[in-house]
């Protein structure tokens, strides 16, 4: 009798749980097949780490995210009880009375006891401290669920108490059972779908950041225009969000008070795709001007616990805008700039001439140059910036490393690509990488972290592989103890008295490059004392530069520019020095330092470096 | 006859159309050919009293249904059965958006050779060259059109000074001249025109820009910049931090994330030229700055560059102008 109503109510439930996982399904197989496993050991490694290890779970909230860890290593450790009492409810083979099967549930004890503190911490966070991260609605389902795993493990423990065959022992039993199963049933229509879906996500999670694929234009590709464009990953992301709200809380955009909430572009997706809106366009689904928001630092994506890429949907949106012309003015102003000098500034070529005679520089010569330097748009132009390369240059020729330069340059294209404006990014790319391959460097050195991300990573996929160093990456291993007596004098330095300073990493260089060591390593040796601010390392705040946002007019709107922001952070250090390591960095900060009025002090890595050489 | 196609909205003349008739005289002293100004569209009339002024021939009306409301269609069918009516050796237009959107077409239509961008003209062994910027201003053509009559040029604005366009002694003579066009060939239906909200200041077009940076120190100090912009006749701007700070309204601010400004002459009173800044001004044809630090970036774009104290020198330089 009772195993008869156990199979109908499994199969009511278990079908209720299909049928909505096959919907989401569907959708996922409808999607053009974005899905990719390449690089597999690094797949591996990382789901070793993030999955089974939490770390990305436990890193930026290290309480909340080790209760969260002790409530996933529980039910991991309860699937084998759980399936044994599905077959004994079901009738097809009772194991419960085996010897093991004991042993089993006394190992449990501790992990039922782990996911009980976990679960309860995490209902009191969500009810009573309510972080603004998991926005301002609370979710009554959460709290039903909590309130389901509390059961499921009280249920359990009870077991030791109660007698076998025993009233109060069934009704406990069918209690456990039937939250089981209408657990089940809520599971794949709300945000705790990700407990079976993230691990999947996390594992089809690009091993790039940003990872963005070239447009084919030969098949017509023109970037993501429709709900329907959608690739299969980016269906995935959106059932698999957990609403945590990471991505948000490191947003510099949402810091700043703009519209752009990454959280939100992902239950949107979840929605539009729900919906069914196929033909729906994603300048409505999104809102055209919140995608304009986004500075591609990266946050929300390398943040993100659950293997959600936020930036193939903000950037391929981006394209499909830009495609058809819908691009905001300034854009096109820079754009016009690309096209017909093919650098940002719209500056002809003359003066980046005028700078390499005025600073010596050789042209590239492989069989005379260990290393080609890259200037970029600002080491081209930027007379500001040209300071700190100088740096760079005595520093290289006082260690006898042989350099040289290209007799021309064009925009690598980040800002192009990262704006979403494709073509124009193909033609540069292509343009250097021609020259490139005639040149034929072995290393390209350079101080723009946008240009390490751009020539080394979105090059590679044209099928041009080539080392390319950031200078305080070169610049650290160069000066290395056993490499030059200039440790020994910065030791003297040091300890005649430190500096103190406060170092931004660059999104593109901390997050991106994961060069976090090096400049500070840099920095201590030649006798800085480092202030860390708050965000730092391979998680900075943007400095609000990146994703064409240099070019932005009225930034200040809505909220407040995201490099006052910083800057605010950055000098709440109490450091009257703040080092940066590039370009653009350097630009957005200054004006906020400007408009700020404040006489905090600006150094370049490299000039900060030479100056104590 | 060398023909000039004057440009006319609502009556209102288009200012570039005196800089096209000054070419247009510079042309007929090489060729010795008569001018005449057609003026195209509705209230013709009033535009074409005002152009009279000029030493030419004669003004020419033409109003047709195919020039209201503008469209590149109607433009060039009408334009073309005038100027087969007129039968000029040479058809002047300025350089204006508007030519850039018909003459194409027109001179395609006509089967023509088309000059665009002229900044010169000259004798050339005979007959007359026009000189066109090339590559980006770097290098200078002389052209010489070849083909059947009548060749189509458009001037560069600002290449002729439209004060240096002679006036005659008399009032030229106006007529009227009727076209042919059938009205229900043009494809192009337009809305009307609409006017994006303009900004209250206006920089790209000032001649004269002062422009001050932090170096101005206060906001009290703004009018040492102001008694120079009203001595020189110009208009004030800003670097950023200024209009941050609100010593100057947003939208006097010059840069990337600002007005892009091409004045004559601008006057850079302690700005660091930071690249956002210059890449908005860089267009200046004349860059004068103050500043107290030599290694200010500035001074890479400077024409002239005085390096000093900007409130012991501004008003010296207020005094000078004076006199």
């Amino acid at each position: 009798m009772q195993t008869l109503a156990f199979w109908l109510l499994f199969l009511g439930f278990a079908g209720a749980f299909a049928a909505q996982v096959a919907k989401r399904v569907q959708l996922i197989a409808a999607a053009p097949n974005t899905f990719s496993v390449d690089n597999l050991p690094f797949r591996i490694n990382r789901f070793l780490v993030d999955v089974v290890l939490q770390r990305r779970t436990i890193r930026e909230r290290p309480v909340t995210g080790l209760m969260h860890a002790l409530v996933f290593w529980g039910f991991v450790a309860f699937g084998g009880y759980t399936t044994v009492e599905f077959l004994r409810g079901l009738g097809i083979v009772d194991l419960t009375q085996t010897m093991w099967f004991y042993g089993y549930r006394v190992a449990l004890t501790p992990f039922a006891i782990g996911v009980l503190i976990g679960i309860l911490y995490l209902l009191v966070r969500r009810v009573f401290v309510r972080p603004i991260a998991l926005g301002d609605h609370l979710s009554i389902e959460s709290i039903v669920i909590a309130l389901f795993i509390a059961t499921l493990m009280i249920t359990f423990l009870l077991t030791f108490r109660l007698t076998e065959g025993a009233t109060a022992e069934r009704i406990n039993w069918w209690v456990h059972m039937l939250v089981i199963l209408a657990f089940m049933a809520l599971i794949p229509a709300s945000k705790h779908f990700h407990l079976v879906v993230s691990p999947v996500t996390v594992f089809l999670k690009s091993p790039e950041l940003g990872h963005l694929p070239n447009l084919d234009f030969e098949k017509e590709q023109v970037g993501l225009e429709t709900v329907k464009d959608l690739g299969s990953k980016m269906a995935l992301d959106a059932f698999t969000c957990v609403e945590c709200g990471r991505c948000q809380a490191n947003c510099p955009a949402w810091g700043a008070g703009k519209e752009l909430n990454p959280k939100t572009i992902i239950l949107q997706t979840q929605r539009a795709l729900l919906g069914g809106a196929r033909e729906t366009k994603l300048g409505e689904v999104y809102s055209e001007q919140v995608l304009w928001q986004c500075t591609t630092c990266g946050a929300c994506e390398n943040q993100c616990p659950v293997g959600i890429e936020h930036l193939p949907i903000l950037i391929g949106s981006r394209r499909g805008l830009v495609s058809n012309g819908d691009a905001p003015a300034y854009l096109g102003a820079m754009y016009n700039n690309l096209e017909r000098r093919s650098n940002i500034w719209g500056l002809g070529y003359d003066q980046r001439t005028k700078f390499v005679q005025s600073a010596a520089l050789e042209t590239f010569d492989p069989a005379k140059h260990d290393v080609l330097v890259w200037l970029g748009c600002a080491g081209s132009f930027d007379a500001d910036f040209q300071k700190s390369l100088r740096s760079l240059f005595g520093i290289l020729r006082a260690k006898d490393v042989r350099f040289g330069v290209l007799s021309k340059e064009r925009c690598t294209g980040d800002p192009a690509k990262r704006t979403g404006n494709e073509y124009m990014y193909q033609e540069l790319a292509n343009g250097n990488i021609e020259d490139l391959k005639a040149a034929a460097p072995k290393t390209i050195l350079t101080s723009c972290p946008h240009c390490v991300k751009t020539i080394g990573a979105d090059y590679a996929k044209f099928g041009y592989h080539v080392e390319i160093v950031h200078s305080s990456v070169f610049v650290e291993e160069l000066l290395r103890d056993g490499r030059g007596k200039a440790s020994a004098e910065g030791g003297a330095k040091a300890r005649a008295g430190r500096d103190v300073v406060t170092f931004h990493d660059p999104c593109y260089l901390g997050r991106y490059a994961g060069n976090v060591d090096e400049p500070r390593a840099l920095l201590e040796r030649f006798g800085a004392d480092i202030k860390e601010p708050d965000r730092n390392r391979d998680n900075p705040f943007c400095c609000g530069a990146g994703g064409g946002l240099l070019f932005a007019d009225k930034e200040e709107e809505p909220g407040s520019r995201i490099s006052d922001v910083r800057f605010k952070q950055l000098q709440a250090t109490g450091a009257n020095t703040v080092v940066t390591a590039c370009p653009f960095c350097s630009i957005m900060l200054k004006g906020a330092q400007a408009s700020a009025q404040a006489d905090t002090q600006f150094v370049d890595l490299m000039t900060f470096v030479k100056d104590r050489l | 006859m060398i023909l000039v196609i004057a440009e006319q909205r609502g009556g209102k003349l288009n200012r570039a159309t005196w800089e096209t008739i000054a070419a247009a005289q510079q042309l007929a002293g090489i060729t010795g050919a008569p001018i005449a100004i057609l003026v195209p569209g509705a209230h013709a009339a009033g535009a074409a009293s005002d152009l009279a002024a000029a030493e030419v021939k004669e003004v020419v009306t033409v109003e047709s249904p195919a020039f209201e409301p503008y469209t590149p269609d109607g433009f060039a069918a009408a334009l073309r059965d005038a100027i087969a009516q007129l039968a000029p050796a040479h058809v002047l237009l300025p350089h204006t958006y508007q030519t850039r959107d018909f003459a194409p077409k027109l001179a395609a239509r006509m089967d023509r050779a088309l000059l665009t961008d002229v900044i010169g003209v000259k004798s050339a062994g005979g007959g007359t060259a026009f000189v066109r910027p090339m590559f980006q201003g770097k290098l200078t053509a002389d052209v010489v059109p070849l083909g059947p009559a009548p060749h189509f040029v458009t001037f560069q604005i600002g290449a002729y000074r439209a004060d240096r366009a002679a006036k005659g002694a008399s009032p030229a003579a106006v007529r009227a001249l009727s076209v042919a066009v059938d009205t229900s060939a043009i494809r192009e239906k337009p809305e009307p025109p609409f006017q994006q909200a303009k900004q209250a200041v206006d920089l790209s077009q000032a001649e004269r820009i002062v422009s001050v940076g932090r170096g101005i120190k206060e906001q009290s100090n703004i009018d040492v910049a102001k008694k120079l912009a009203e001595a020189l006749g110009a208009e004030l701007a800003a670097s950023r931090p200024i209009c941050d700070a609100g010593w100057l309204p947003m939208e006097r601010q010059v840069g990337s994330s600002g007005q892009t400004v091409a004045p004559k002459l601008y006057l850079a009173l302690g700005i660091s030229g930071a690249i956002q800044h210059l890449v908005g001004m860089k267009g200046s044809n004349t860059v004068v700055a103050i500043n107290k630090d030599p290694d200010a970036p500035i001074f890479e774009v400077a024409d002239y560059g005085i390096v000093g104290d900007l409130f012991e020198i501004v008003p010296a330089i207020i005094e000078a102008v004076k006199q």
